[in-house]
């Protein structure tokens, strides 16, 4: 929404977390307790951006990058080291009680629910928590356990939920307030396929129907490309990119790939054949029946370089491989620990 | 207002939580009951063989010992989850308690419910009613109304001494052992009439340590024993008063503390 404030602004926000520095041998851990030397590790290092209302946005970057202890910045469980940060206008961890009625927090690790007592149970304390007036909770209770099929499971004591079904139950106790923004730090971890999309489409829908915005930390980056139009990829605690899924692959990973069949009645391989010097071309993999040549569309046309493919092979059928943002991604990491 | 039901509503949840494991509970409060039971027929043995104990009888040692037990249970009611805090702090479970709109500490201490502190709770009663037969006290509304007051101070100062130990969680990921020694020094100093402790201890248990103001000042209040203390009688009125200033000071150490909390990595 142009001209609005946003409703998340971050910039400039650090942590650094502290720990007292081990000492090896024997003797290592009493001078462990009595040393006033500490080893800094700063898991977010100057990261800025901004978030619009109703935005859907995937926080993204390799294990390790900074992703949950920026969540856990936003949410006020942790207190920046510096930077600014607000959230609706407010400091999270200055006016904690505040800020939570405006967010909702998943963490897909770690369950908020009452583990003793049946889910139900913790769907009503998070109704009084938030003082959910009697007929709001019922009807959005009623939505969230026909869209998520709580149903079955809502008398179990959480303890003895599955994870996919204690998920379900994590997401309903985060979204009954109806909060403004909502963190989902790696929701779908574990879930088998059914249950991620089931959970995907429950994202998707609360974005769409309510305006709410998502923060989704995720490593299955379907869950990405299935719902988010923005990402953020952090890495070592800073942002290495800001913008839209398909800026980022058209940008990072320009190649694609055709995919050439060889006529099984062809005895050859393709291996005798003279070899493919076509400019912009390369050939990405050979096996038997297939070879897979990795082209730059900038440089050699899609429809020169099939009819260069099938004037060489005896082919039977070909295919065009779009990058796909997983192998976007894959590049990027393995850039990023090529260069120390 | 809202705030005090909502903290009952939740703890009645814990408390719920914790009775899911019957057997447990069982085990738990016979312990205890099991536990303060010999700590005081050890009493009994003592002071059944020398008549006093500092000038003490044995019904007023026992009035002390029962209203001390009392105190202790009450405390409890929403310290008793402390000894759990440096584990919570560690995991990182205790995130969770920073993102609803109610608290931290509250949240955390109405999470679950100790339930030893119903095994000290029948224990004390049992001994304060026997050790009231005793002594054969003369209850007038006021003398109640102190009892009363008297109990919620010394739990706030029990339970506040609780907090502060429990916030150096946040800095040092622990708390349990000094909690431990917290209590032990309770159960030690607080049980007996501090006059068989010497001065010096006598003094900085009122002055520098509040520990005579949860059962000694007010067990000498309502016996009558005024003259030994080393408060000004006035001011033995004022122990419940004690506990607030107390506890106030703990909430606010604990909350600052909490800046210090680092999560964990997940
Ligand atoms: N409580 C903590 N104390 C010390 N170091 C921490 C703590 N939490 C995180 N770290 C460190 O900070 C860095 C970032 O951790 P963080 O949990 O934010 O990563 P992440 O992006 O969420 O990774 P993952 O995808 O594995 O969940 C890591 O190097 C981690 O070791
Ligand atoms: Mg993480």
């Amino acid at each position: 929404m142009p001209g609005s404030e946003p409703i998340i602004r971050v910039d400039g926000l650090v942590k650094t977390f502290r720990s007292p520095r081990r000492h090896p041998g024997p003797l290592g851990a009493l001078r462990t307790l009595f040393t006033r030397e500490y080893t800094v590790k700063s898991a977010v290092d100057g990261i800025s951006f901004n978030v619009d209302r109703g935005e859907l946005i995937g926080y993204i970057g390799p294990n390790g990058a900074g992703k949950s202890t920026t969540i856990k910045m936003l949410t006020g469980i942790l207190v920046p080291t510096s930077g600014e940060l607000r959230v609706a206008g407010l400091v999270p961890w200055m006016h904690r009680e505040e800020n939570a009625l405006n967010i909702g927090v998943v963490f897909g690790q770690r369950s908020q629910l009452w583990w003793d007592l049946p889910l139900i149970e913790s769907f009503e304390l998070v109704a009084k928590m938030y003082r959910i007036a009697p007929e709001r909770y019922g009807r959005d209770l009623g939505r969230f356990r026909e869209l998520l099929g709580l149903d079955e499971f809502i008398a179990t004591p959480v303890r003895q939920l599955s994870l996919g079904q204690r998920m379900r139950g994590d997401l309903t106790a985060a979204l009954l307030h109806d909060p403004r923004v909502v963190y989902l730090d790696e929701p779908t971890v574990g879930l088998d396929v059914v249950a991620k999309e089931r959970i995907r489409t429950f994202i998707e829908e609360i974005n769409r129907e309510r305006g709410t915005t998502v923060i989704l930390t995720t490593h299955d980056l379907a869950d990405v490309e299935r719902l988010c139009r923005r990402i953020i990829l952090i890495d070592q605690g800073k942002v290495l990119y800001d913008g839209t899924v398909e800026r980022l692959t058209a940008s990072y990973a320009p190649d694609r790939v055709l995919v050439v069949r060889l006529a099984s009645d062809s005895a050859n391989d393709g291996t005798n054949e003279r070899p493919l010097d076509l400019p912009g071309v390369e050939v990405a993999q050979r096996e038997a029946g297939s070879i897979r040549l990795r082209f730059d569309p900038a440089v050699m046309p899609a429809p020169t370089l099939i009819n260069e493919v099938v004037r060489r092979y005896s082919v039977s059928d070909l295919s065009i491989l779009e990058p796909d943002l997983e192998s976007v991604i894959r590049e990027l990491y393995e850039r990023r620990s090529a260069v120390p | 207002m809202t705030r005090f039901t909502l903290s009952f509503d939740l703890w009645m949840a814990g408390l719920r939580g914790t009775l899911q494991y019957r057997t447990d509970t069982f085990i738990v409060i016979v312990m205890a009951l099991a536990f303060q039971g010999t700590g005081f027929a050890f009493i009994w043995v003592v002071l059944s063989r020398f008549g006093s104990l500092a000038g003490w009888t044995l019904g007023q040692v026992a009035f002390l010992y029962g209203l001390r037990l009392i105190v202790h249970a009450v405390a409890g009611v929403l310290t008793g989850p402390f000894f759990g805090l440096e584990q919570q702090v560690r995991t990182g479970e205790f995130d969770r308690y920073l993102v609803r709109p109610l608290s931290p500490l509250l949240q955390f201490m109405t999470q679950r419910v100790e339930i030893s502190i119903f095994g000290d709770l029948l224990g004390g009663i049992a001994i304060f009613v026997v050790a009231d037969q005793l002594v054969g006290l003369a209850w007038t509304p006021l003398a109640f109304a102190y009892l009363v007051l008297a109990i919620a101070g010394g739990a706030l100062v029990e339970g506040a001494t609780r907090i502060l130990i429990g916030a150096l969680s946040f800095r040092f990921l622990a708390s349990q052992s000094l909690l431990f020694l917290g209590d032990s020094v309770f159960s030690t100093f607080a049980n007996y009439p501090l006059t068989i402790f010497g001065g010096i201890l006598r003094f900085l248990f009122t002055f520098a340590f509040p520990l005579a103001f949860v059962a000694y000042i007010p067990a000498s209040v309502l016996l009558g024993r005024t003259a030994e203390l080393q408060v000004e009688p006035l001011l033995a009125y004022l122990a419940p008063v004690v506990g607030i200033i107390w506890i106030a000071a703990s909430v606010r150490v604990f909350d600052r503390e909490l800046r210090n909390y680092q999560s964990a990595g997940h």
